[in-house]
């Protein structure tokens, strides 16, 4: 009888972790090119665990767990900036970055010039361009990337940004810093259209992450009222079975 | 609960939006000035589930893992560098700036600031100074009899002394620009001084290639809009504001907890 606390503990653990998913939304509903994630849920049974209440037939109990937390990668609202060096990928692609770690990926487009005139991340970590880091001499100007990601200057052109895409971007890892990972080599993107001036807001939309705040909280509570009756059930089985009958 | 901490990262995030916001509009009418954005970030994930680790002997493996992030954090306040409306002043001393470049200002600890604000005054020794009194470089000093004080697009200054009836060369104001003029360094005062990630200044005359021109009796206003600061401003309150519903609803489960018995 006792499952049920434990059925109901699976699902509360879920939940938890659910509303951490979208507390994480949240946080970043203003950040540039963040992808919102969802966390999946599944049936698990568990080898042992029965419920032998009735005679013909075991049921056997099924628990909650997490299954998957999928990064949903559609595109963001694109806001003008006016900023030479906000650039944005018009639908599917990513821009490469040369981090310490290795080769990394990212859709916000909020680069800057460092003080050797790289075209960089706010980190400081090289975008780069199909022959390597973009880089700007100092008595240049009037910088344009044209939509098909070719990069210009008053010194003539400067090479093309490197955009990749991936099969199954569902195997990229997000790793902080607006960045992500993968195992598997991307791919080259010739078809890629970006954008001058502008900037790829972060595609959380909060009426729906509220949403489903509200239905986690409710779920939630739900379930403490089931567990506390189930505990109730049991105190009441006991009283009433170790009353003596005068 | 974790909720609790990622939502707190977020409400401090759009707590310094709505600084940064602040400061756009109340500077919205200063001369020169330069607009300035948040850039944020997404923190550690953590992976709860990792991706690709095998699931049976016989080689599948979990095609997508449990990624959980841990917030936000502001990575960056960069400034727009965009040029401003130009206003007509009509004032002699008043010059815009169209294009790139700064003007040169000797600062009083040695260091030379580098401004937008073109609105100068003539001091009592007869130099060309900005509003605080610090003279622009290179000095300019503007003998008492003269008058009809022109500045040309290029930045060379005129006057006609006494009677005279040909023009007399003062000076010539000079720009200074940077590769990467965002990493500035804003010090008040419509200042700005080079940073190591500015990089150093090139000087050269207004009209030079990659340098703008001077217009005189105009000057540069702020490149703020207010229309979008506005939507900006809503924007970071709403975030804020469900920020925060998120604190209540990880305290609701808490309290959910704290009632079982």
């Amino acid at each position: 009888m006792e499952n049920a606390s434990l059925v109901g503990l699976s699902r509360q653990i879920v939940l938890q972790r659910k509303l951490t998913v979208i507390a994480d939304n949240l946080a970043n509903m203003t950040t540039a090119g963040f992808k919102r994630e969802d966390l999946g849920s599944e049936e698990a049974f568990m080898p042992k665990s029965r419920t032998n209440l009735f005679e013909r037939r075991d049921t056997r109990d099924s628990y909650v767990r997490e299954k998957a937390t999928v990064t949903d990668f559609s595109q963001g609202e694109i806001e003008l900036t006016g900023n030479p060096f906000d650039l944005v990928i018009e639908g599917e692609g990513f821009f490469v970055v040369q981090a310490p770690e290795g080769e990394r990926y990212a859709r916000g487009g909020n680069f800057v010039l460092d003080s050797q005139g790289r075209l960089v991340t706010p980190d400081g970590y090289p975008v780069q361009g199909e022959g390597g880091d973009i880089v700007f001499a100092r008595n240049e100007h009037d910088v344009a990337v044209g939509a098909d990601g070719t990069v210009s200057s008053s010194a003539g052109e400067k090479g093309r940004l490197r955009i990749v895409n991936f099969a199954n971007p569902g195997q990229l890892v997000k790793q902080g810093k607006n960045l992500f990972r993968s195992q598997v080599a991307p791919t080259a993107d010739p078809d890629a259209r970006v954008k001058q001036g502008a900037i790829e807001r972060s595609n959380v939309s909060g009426i729906v992450e509220i949403n489903t705040m509200i239905e986690v909280t409710r779920a939630y509570e739900q379930i403490s009222d089931l567990i506390k009756k189930q505990s109730d059930l049991s105190s009441k089985a006991i009283e009433r079975l170790g009353s003596l009958q005068a | 609960m974790k909720a609790l901490n990622i939502a707190a990262t977020g409400m401090m995030a759009q707590e310094m939006n709505v600084n940064i916001i602040s400061n756009n509009i109340a500077n919205m009418r200063t001369t020169g000035y330069k607009r300035q954005r948040v850039d944020f970030q997404d923190l550690y994930n953590q992976n709860l589930r990792r991706q690709g680790a095998s699931t049976s002997e016989a080689g599948t493996i979990v095609p997508a893992g449990v990624q959980v992030g841990s917030g936000v954090r502001v990575v960056a306040t960069p400034r727009i560098m965009s040029q401003g409306d130009i206003e007509q002043t009509d004032k002699d001393t008043d010059v815009a700036v169209r294009g790139e470049g700064y003007v040169q200002v000797q600062m009083p600890d040695g260091r030379t600031g580098y401004t937008r604000d073109g609105s100068f005054e003539i001091d009592a020794t007869g130099t060309i100074v900005t509003q605080d009194g610090y003279s622009v470089l290179p000095a300019i000093t503007v003998p008492p009899n003269s008058k009809d004080l022109t500045i040309s697009q290029t930045g060379t200054v005129q006057v006609t002394v006494g009677n005279a009836t040909t023009p007399t060369v003062l000076g010539q104001i000079q720009l200074a620009r940077f590769v990467n003029k965002a990493g500035l360094e804003a010090i008040g005062d419509n200042l700005f001084v080079e940073t190591t990630s500015s990089g150093a200044a090139l000087v050269g005359n207004p009209g030079d290639e990659g340098f703008g021109t001077m217009l005189q009796g105009h000057l540069e206003m702020a490149n703020v809009v207010p229309v979008s600061e506005l939507s900006s401003l809503i924007a970071a309150q709403r975030a804020y504001e469900m920020n925060s519903r998120i604190i209540r609803a990880a305290d609701e489960m808490s309290q959910a907890i704290a009632n079982l018995k």
